[in-house]
């Protein structure tokens, strides 16, 4: 893994692609060099001290020729809000790249990607990743509702099949992305890993429906962060220990900073 | 106007290059911050609370942002110390700045048996002194934290002291109600130093699902809102000790860093800070020498404890 970076860097573009979520261009090239599908950056989202903490945000998109990297955030506090509001031409703060990133077996002919809502923020440029080694990719996204969805075209740009999930039913598929999920494995079309980024309840779900298809699957979790490097111990979520001989599943508390955010479906505690 | 200054203090015997430490359980072992600080050019480095048996700390969410602070409920997450001594401090032992070592323990014997063992290893190991926080529970006394009473500190910090000839600072909670009566304890029971505060009690609601937005329900607040209660509380353990004195408490940039020595702390500690800004500690250094100097204060030493009243 490459060192972590806290630099300034410019904002080159923003604006809102849906209701409440933009998407902001960032000149960074010291950080396209090394920078993984699944990592993140950690950003101070205003000028001064208010709010305090940075926030930690995923690499959207990639673009090592250009040197710049994409995010794409929600609105849903004042960090966020204050992102949004930051102007092009401002340079902004941010430590990284962060995390492991997401791990593209060479073997794998065939990636399922399944993002829920803002969870599809990483999945642009793992898809983009896998597509240039060379591997058919499905992507599988859901939102509230049509106007809500993001990231449809990019990914069918990049020569994914796309799939989309409306609760409400206002575009495609009425229900849950895992409705989509389970149908593409009726017919199928089996995977060689399953990749997601989503709620919780969602994750939990498509970890399931991987354990009882045999489909290896990683997922991107999110915890409150404080440093973001690895020293407060304060994003911490629980993975299952190595030690397997009694019945009572056995964890300990690692930390999404530092050993993840990607971890192995199969190795969260999903608590209820 | 002077264009050197000194910036060198003397805390418990141990000297330092200047006056800047880290807080402990903000900056790791050490280790994770080298991609942003030249370790060489801290003061003192302290540590991640540690205990004698590795902790697996509380459940998440274990942290909060609040205004200007955070509350965190880590649950002293720790390696323990053996793991400590093999696979954290060696890494440290490139670099020349003093390495302490913050102690937490449910028991007096698990505080007095983690001293003994530092100091086994102390010289080989680089271990300058131990910080003794005392703002843990008490297992044997229904979970009374220690430093919210003068005869649970002095009985805790005497037993260390006998055990073990490493300089001993002394971390006070602020959640008491006479921290001079705690401080003097500390001091006639054999502290070198004391270092204060360690973070106020706290708890954040949400209003949504009505639960504490914290899993362990109470948690520490730190952060820029905690100083004008930690340089009070500064101020006062100044007046009534005869020991070094370390503030700690918000600080994010150097005017803070100053408030606290004018107010009578020898050296200071940086927490949160560095969650926001890595480099900060350096900065802060940087930014104490140039006050100096712009203020013709030949050495640091006559800076400290001289507010005016
Ligand atoms: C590794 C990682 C990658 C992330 N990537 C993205 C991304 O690409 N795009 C995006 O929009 N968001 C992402 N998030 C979530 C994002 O960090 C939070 O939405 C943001 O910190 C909220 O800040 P705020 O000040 O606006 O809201 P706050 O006022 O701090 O909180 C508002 C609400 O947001 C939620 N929240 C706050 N912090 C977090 C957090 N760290 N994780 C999850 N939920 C949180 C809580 O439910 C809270 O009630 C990521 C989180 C992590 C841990
Ligand atoms: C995440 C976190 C972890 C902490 N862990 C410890 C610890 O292990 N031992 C200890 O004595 N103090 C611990 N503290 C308290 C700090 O060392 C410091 O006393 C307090 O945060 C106030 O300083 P600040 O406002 O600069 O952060 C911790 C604080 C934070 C924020
Ligand atoms: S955010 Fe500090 S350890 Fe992960």
């Amino acid at each position: 893994m490459s060192a972590i970076l806290n630099i300034k860097v410019k904002i080159l573009s923003g604006k809102e692609v849906v209701p409440n979520i933009y998407l902001m261009r960032l000149k960074a090239p010291e950080i396209t060099q090394d920078a993984l599908s699944g990592q993140f950056i950690h950003i101070k989202c205003s000028k001064d001290n208010y709010p305090l903490l940075r926030r930690p945000f995923s690499i959207h998109r990639i673009d090592k020729e250009k040197g710049e990297i994409f995010i794409l955030f929600q609105v849903v506090g004042e960090g966020t809000k204050l992102l949004a509001q930051r102007v092009v031409g401002d340079d902004l703060d941010i430590m990284g790249p962060i995390g492991n990133g997401f791990n593209i077996y060479p073997e794998s002919r065939k990636i399922m990607i399944v993002g829920g809502g803002i969870g599809v923020a990483p999945l642009l440029a793992l898809c983009e990743e896998s597509i240039r080694q060379g591997k058919e990719v499905r992507v599988l996204i859901s939102a509230l509702k049509k106007e809500l969805v993001i990231g449809e075209e990019s990914f069918r740009n990049l020569g994914a099949k796309v799939d989309v999930a409306t609760d409400d039913g206002s575009y495609q598929h009425k229900g849950l992305v895992t409705d989509l999920l389970e149908g593409s494995i009726r017919e199928g079309w089996l995977a060689n890993q399953i990749f997601a980024c989503g709620p919780k309840s969602m994750l939990k779900k498509i970890v399931e429906i991987s354990l009882d298809a045999h489909i290896d699957c990683q997922v991107s979790l999110e915890e409150r962060m404080a440093c973001g490097i690895g020293a407060c111990l304060g994003c911490v979520c629980k993975i299952k220990t190595k030690d397997k001989k009694e019945d009572k599943v056995k964890y300990e508390f690692k930390k999404v900073c530092e050993d993840g955010p990607i971890f192995g479906g199969s190795e969260v505690v999903w608590d209820d | 106007m002077i264009d050197k200054t000194c910036l060198k203090v003397e805390i418990a015997g141990i000297k330092l290059k200047n006056p800047v430490m880290t807080a402990s359980g903000t900056f790791g072992y050490g280790q994770e911050y080298v991609p942003f600080v030249d370790l060489n050019r801290l003061g003192a480095m302290i540590l991640k609370g540690i205990t004698l048996k590795p902790k697996m700390g509380n459940p998440p969410p274990r942290i909060i942002e609040t205004p200007s602070g955070m509350l965190n409920a880590i649950g002293l997450q720790n390696v323990g110390v053996e793991m400590l001594i093999r696979e954290k401090l060696p890494y440290l032992q490139k670099f020349n700045t003093p390495v302490i070592i913050n102690i937490s323990g449910d028991t007096i014997e698990e505080y007095v048996e983690l001293a003994e063992r530092l100091g086994e290893v102390s010289k080989e190991m680089g271990v300058t002194g131990l910080e003794v926080n005392i703002s843990c529970p008490n297992v044997k006394k229904r979970g009374m934290v220690w430093g919210t009473d003068a005869k649970a500190t002095y009985e805790i910090i005497n037993s260390i002291r006998k055990t073990t000839s490493l300089p001993l600072i002394v971390k006070l909670t602020p959640n008491v109600t006479n921290i001079k009566t705690i401080a003097q304890a500390a001091e006639e029971a054999g502290a070198d130093a004391l270092s204060l505060i360690n973070t106020l009690v706290g708890m954040t609601v949400d209003i949504d699902s009505r639960k504490p937005k914290l899993a362990n329900i109470s948690g520490g607040l730190s952060g820029p809102a905690v100083k004008p209660v930690a340089l009070w509380l500064v101020w006062q353990v100044f007046q009534t000790v005869n020991i070094p004195v370390i503030g700690i408490g918000g600080i994010i940039k150097v005017e803070d860093a100053l408030e606290f020595i004018i107010a009578g702390a020898r050296a200071i500690e940086i927490g949160t800070a560095n969650f926001v800004n890595p480099r900060v500690t350096i900065e802060i250094i940087e930014g104490i020498e140039k006050y100096l100097i712009e203020n013709n204060i030949k050495d640091i030493n006559e800076l400290v404890g001289s507010m005016k009243i």
